[in-house]
């Protein structure tokens, strides 16, 4: 009687970690593609009409003292990348790149809402996008 | 939507499952070596509660932290290192409460042992994956 009621819990716990585990896995995935879909990350024709961050020289220059004081360390000096990735030629929106700053990204970036405000974000936007037409230091 | 919603979720629920299983798992200990004296069944009977909602308890733990990092799975340096822990810990805790759930509140001796054993494992990894999970919060 006890031997059978021990295989039954057993049987129940391994049947139900099993399902909680495929259940979870399979939730991951579904949110793996949702957020694919609705990546910036991903350009559609609606997004080319996105405001551009106006990229002339006294902007870029601020942007980029505040790109050497606070993102060089994980980016690179010049922009390579190092633990974050290469800011050359990214082909997200600038709306994309304003929310990263701002918020961060859980795990990968921290938040800077508290240390720049618009202006400086969009200063750093500017040095960014800058560096599309220009071949990085090394 | 505030976009720091699951982080913050994540942040709220994790910490049930994590102090449910350390404080189950330091109940039946504590059940287990007084189990000849009346406190003993009230130890056990704290421990099988606290194990059955601490296992309830990884569900919305899990879910929230998949949702905030996107579905992530294992990821890379701390994360990884943190999904190490805690994927196997979940895994364990579920099993545990349904073990514990499916035998009653009155389980063998040798049963109980054989839990109690698995379920300090379970209770180390949830901490070492918590331990992980801390670090990611420091920004340097």
């Amino acid at each position: 009687m006890r031997l059978t009621r021990n295989i039954i819990s057993a049987g129940a716990a391994a049947v139900v970690s099993g399902t909680a585990l495929s259940a979870t896995l399979g939730f991951a995935d579904l949110i793996r593609h949702k957020a694919a879909r609705t990546s910036h990350q991903q350009p559609t024709a609606d997004r080319w009409l996105e405001p551009v961050a106006a990229t002339y020289p006294a902007l870029i220059v601020q942007g980029r003292e505040l790109y050497l004081a606070s993102c060089a360390h994980c980016h690179a000096a010049d922009a390579t990348g190092d633990e974050g990735p290469d800011l050359h030629d990214l082909q997200v929106s600038d709306r994309y790149i304003f929310h990263m700053i701002k918020f961060g990204e859980p795990h990968e970036m921290p938040s800077f809402a508290k240390k720049y405000g618009p202006a400086d974000i969009t200063a750093l936007i500017s040095y960014i996008r800058s560096l599309r037409s220009q071949p990085s230091e090394t | 939507m505030d976009p720091t919603i699951w982080a913050k979720a994540h942040g709220a629920t994790t910490h049930f499952p994590l102090a449910l299983a350390l404080s189950s798992v330091a109940f039946d200990a504590a059940g287990f070596a007084l189990a000849r004296k009346p406190i003993g069944n009230d130890l056990r009977a704290a421990g099988y509660w606290t194990m059955i909602a601490g296992a309830a308890g990884t569900m919305p733990a899990v879910l929230s932290g998949l949702l905030m990092t996107k579905g992530i799975v294992m990821g890379h340096d701390a994360l990884r290192l943190h999904h190490m822990f805690v994927w196997p810990a979940f895994v364990l805790l579920v099993a545990l409460g349904t073990w514990r759930l499916v035998q009653g509140r009155h389980a063998s001796p040798r049963g109980l042992a054989a839990y109690l054993v698995l379920a300090g494992l379970a209770a180390g990894l949830m901490a070492v994956g918590a331990y992980w999970g801390g670090e990611m919060m420091i920004v340097r």
